[in-house]
């Protein structure tokens, strides 16, 4: 089964950190549409603070442990544990492993995602950033046996659909579920930021598989 | 420009019929100006203007030309260009810096050296405030800086010299840096007059304990800008040529791991600093203290120093870099980063990289909403730093950080310790509402979003006298989240926490689901008869009681009728119709129950007036607190009016008011509306609310 070494992660979890910071205007103006605007600025505040305290040759997990503590220690807001949980969980199923293969990488995911919902109260539906981050463990977990490339290419497909999905739904969690209807037909910030981020690591996983 | 049109005549004669592209009535019939602006502010390339005037790409390029010739378009290199070219914008994302500067890497006939002096020089007056501080070290480009500074008319400058002195050998040694520095600055100049290398440990020791030069040490501690160069350890680099490795020995033996060094300093490849047998015998800056400052300005280039510039990046030394193109390419590259390739023809992006909200279609543009700020990133800081100085009577930052503060005068031991919190942008809540008989310490987030729990956590650890700590703050998903997991931290150090949510505004969700419903102005209730229980030396068990039922007792309102603008974008949050106002707004511009058109103050007054009574039961005979309070521009005078139909409601319903507030108690930035907030009194609250209490933003004797 192909898979990718856990050390050397740490270029790889910089580069997402990059493509978030170079995200924060798009963040930040879908956020303004229906939240307070400043999605992206936290997003990037934190993803580029921990890129600084990453090493090239760090391991996935102690990559994501960086990107934890400065997300739940350093930016607050709701974002801040959210994905602080989402990494520091994901970090510990592939802590101590030499090569992260298709399953140990839907394991991961499947971990994130239980760690965001256990300290939100947000459920997928809610337009939120698990509407992306469900569908994309779901199609991690249903497609882990055919391997990679194939569940990287199933979670990219798949967290699309979900933000994209959160276009016709109405907000019931967060800043932007006090608009009821009005929320309606735009994206979720946190979906989009999500799927950026699944779209990133998937992207960086590929290069590295063998 | 006038003299546009006979160039165009021309342009027209040479056969490539301008009469053809005819630009957009907003440009008049003036194809060189609409040519010129797709080119240079919309970023088409010139065959997309071709198409989209309908004319030959030739004639694009005869345009673009005329454009420069007739002055249409001045193409100058501001100097503020050098930090928006794309390599600087790159460098300056990828290491998180506060500004990069980059210089062509090949500049005619002037050494790369002086061209960096230039733009250190640049970067330095941009920075460099009235009443500042500056540290210089030394080397070639640091004095190519200090000669190249003019005179900024600053006043009360000071220029310290950051370390020891060198061998005279050199024309660049610290004195020579620094001297040339405070003349330019006409700033006063604090030597340090100690050798930057000494022959042992026991000489630096005891020379340091000349009050001479503890009192030129002592200088280092206030210096808030530092300028200085990054050597590499190559033979003919700074620090071989000023005699720090007096023996060969030393640099292979000591400091094989040190790829760079700065201010006399080494450090290795992480930037980490290497301790080698020359740190006891070093006098000048140290790499933790040059950390601190305020403002970094590591001025360095040639590709030979990349990895000595790269490990003082990622040590964080520098938070202004000043290099040339070909050392900012090798130091992305050295970092494992794709390197941008910009078009040198182009103009960058006109659009700085903020979270705005576009404009939608069809919709004039708006300016940028005006405000006092500076780094918009440093608002909250620089907002609490001025706080505190203000109100040094009430309020104090716990452990060095402006994000957690406490009450200047500790509180009684064995007292209940009272801790809130939550964004910024709300200002006098919630830093306002710490003093006796208020609150303990309060945890400040950023703008708008709620504090990470270390920060609650070092509050609550700060209060914590035995008695037990109790959290109040508003019901929004960030400060439950980050509260919760403060309040087990603090419990796994055995500290009691009991947290009580605030959730009065009345808009925001029905009766049925009270807990929905999200904390605002009505705070204010809360932390006051909460603070007032603990002040008491009433148990946590009665605090808690007493501030859930202050929450369940108070009621809110809010009515917005224009938005505010965060200072990182400076655009409205929302948007409202010119004759619309927003009933039942939140403080960070959630909408409403209703979007109505403008009424009267009186008309507001009734409409949220029948909701509060309505949804407070409130019968004839009861007694309140009320508080008319401003989103933050509406003025006192408009309170003044609302207040004054409010107490005619009230009488009319035979209501009565014990004590009334008016004023900016619970703001969101700079939104225009007001709120009205109840609380509904028995004689318990009523005797909490009314006693003594001392916040800088509600004081009562």
């Amino acid at each position: 089964m192909t898979s990718f070494p856990n050390t050397g992660s740490g270029a790889m979890v910089r580069k997402v950190a990059q493509i978030v910071v170079e995200n924060r205007g798009y963040l930040s103006e879908i956020d303004g549409k229906i939240g307070d605007g400043d999605h992206g600025n936290n997003m990037a505040k934190g993803f580029g603070r921990a890129a600084e305290r990453i090493a090239d040759d760090d391991t996935l997990d102690a990559s994501f442990a960086i990107l934890a503590d400065v997300l739940m220690g350093e930016i607050g807001g709701s974002m801040g544990p959210l994905y602080g949980m989402f990494f520091s969980d994901m970090g510990d199923v592939v802590a101590g492993k030499d090569r992260i293969d298709a399953l140990t990488f839907a394991a991961m995911l499947d971990a994130g995602c239980e760690g965001v919902m256990a300290i939100g109260s947000a459920k997928a539906g809610d337009k939120c950033l698990l509407d992306a981050l469900v569908p994309a463990v779901a199609a991690a977990k249903a497609n882990a046996s055919l391997g990679f490339p194939a569940v990287l290419d199933a979670v990219r497909k798949a967290a699309a659909e979900g933000r994209d999905a959160t276009k016709d739904m109405v907000a019931k969690i967060g800043r932007a579920s006090r608009l009821g209807e009005r929320s309606r037909g735009v994206l979720d910030a946190g979906a989009t930021s999500c799927c950026l981020i699944l779209t990133a690591l998937a992207d960086g996983i590929e290069p590295r598989l063998g | 420009m006038t003299d546009a049109r006979p160039k165009r005549a021309r342009v027209a004669k040479d056969g490539t019929a301008a009469e053809d592209g005819r630009a957009p009535l907003r440009f008049g019939d003036d194809p060189l100006l609409w040519a010129a602006w797709l080119y240079y502010e919309e970023g088409l390339t010139q065959s997309e203007i071709a198409a989209a005037m309908g004319i030959s790409r030739p004639t694009v390029v005869a345009y673009l030309s005329e454009a420069r010739d007739c002055g249409i378009v001045n193409i100058s290199i501001a100097g503020d260009r050098l930090r928006a070219l794309s390599l600087a914008r790159q460098v300056a994302e990828h290491f998180g810096l506060r500004d990069c500067l980059v210089i062509p890497s090949d500049g005619g006939p002037r050494s790369l050296i002086e061209r960096l002096g230039d733009a250190g020089a640049k970067a330095l007056s941009w920075h460099l405030r009235s009443g500042d501080s500056v540290g210089i070290g030394w080397g070639r480009t640091t004095l190519a800086v200090a000669v190249a500074v003019p005179d900024l008319g600053l006043k009360d400058l000071r220029v310290v010299q950051a370390t020891g002195g060198t061998t005279a050998a050199i024309p660049y040694t610290p004195e020579a840096c620094a001297t040339r520095l405070s003349e330019a600055l006409s700033a006063r100049m604090i030597p340090m007059s100690a050798p930057a290398i000494v022959s042992s440990g026991e000489m630096r020791d005891l020379l340091l304990q000349e009050p001479v030069l503890q009192e030129q040490m002592s200088e280092l501690d206030r210096i808030d800008t530092i300028v200085f160069g990054v050597s590499s350890l190559r033979p003919n680099s700074t620090i071989h040529t000023s005699g720090f490795f007096a023996k060969a020995l030393d640099q292979r033996d000591h400091y094989r791991d040190a790829v760079g060094s700065l201010a006399g300093r080494f450090i290795d490849v992480t930037g980490k600093p290497v301790i080698g047998s020359l740190e006891n015998r070093t006098i000048g800056i140290e790499l933790a203290r040059l950390k601190t400052v305020r403002t970094r300005i590591g001025v360095s280039g040639g590709f030979d120093k990349v990895p000595a510039i790269l490990a003082a990046l990622r040590g964080g030394y520098i938070n202004v870099l000043v290099t040339d193109a070909a050392t900012a390419e090798g130091i992305l590259r050295a970092d494992g980063v794709e390197v941008r390739r910009q078009s040198l023809t182009r103009r960058p992006p006109s659009q700085p990289d903020r979270g705005k909200v576009a404009a939608a279609p069809g919709e004039v543009p708006q300016p940028d909403v005006k405000k006092l700020l500076n780094d918009p990133r440093d608002a909250v800081n620089e907002s609490l730093e001025g706080a505190l100085l203000a109100f040094p009577d009430h309020i104090r930052t716990i452990d060095g950080s402006v994000r957690a503060i406490c009450r200047s005068r500790p509180a009684a031991p064995g007292k209940v310790g009272l801790v809130i919190g939550g964004g910024a942008g709300h200002e006098p809540l919630f830093l306002g509402y710490v003093g006796e008989g208020l609150a303990d310490a309060v945890a400040v987030g950023n703008v708008f979003s709620a504090p990470p729990p270390d920060r609650i956590v070092r509050c609550t650890r700060q209060v914590s006298t035995g008695a037990g700590v109790l959290h109040v703050f508003g019901n929004y998903t960030g400060d439950l989240m980050n509260f919760e997991m403060a309040a087990e931290m603090a419990a796994a150090e055995g500290i009691d926490v009991r947290a009580v949510v605030t959730t009065d505004d009345v808009a925001s969700s029905p009766a049925s689901d009270r807990a929905a419903r999200r904390g605002t102005a009505g705070n204010i209730f809360v932390f006051k008869i909460a603070g007032a229980a603990c002040e008491m030396m009433l148990s946590l068990d009665e605090c808690e009681r007493i501030a859930r039922k202050a929450n369940a007792c108070t009621y809110t309102m809010g009515v917005g009728l224009a938005p505010c603008s965060l200072p990182e974008t400076r655009r409205p949050s929302f948007r409202l119709g010119p004759d619309e106002i927003e009933i039942g707004i939140g403080i960070h511009g959630e909408p409403g129950v209703v979007r109505s058109v403008a009424m009267s103050a009186d008309d507001v007054a009734d409409r949220i007036m029948d909701a509060l009574i309505e949804d407070a039961g409130l019968d004839p005979g009861a007694r309140v607190g009320i508080l008319i309070n401003s989103l933050g521009a509406t003025p006192m005078m408009e309170l003044g009016i609302l207040n004054r139909r409010i107490r005619q409601r009230l009488e009319a319903r035979d209501i009565t008011t014990v004590r009334s507030w008016m004023g900016h108690y619970c703001t969101s930035l700079d939104m225009t509306g007001a709120s009205i907030s109840l609380v509904v009194l028995d004689e318990e609250l009523e005797t909490l609310l009314l006693r003594p209490c001392d916040g800088f933003g509600f004081r009562q004797g």
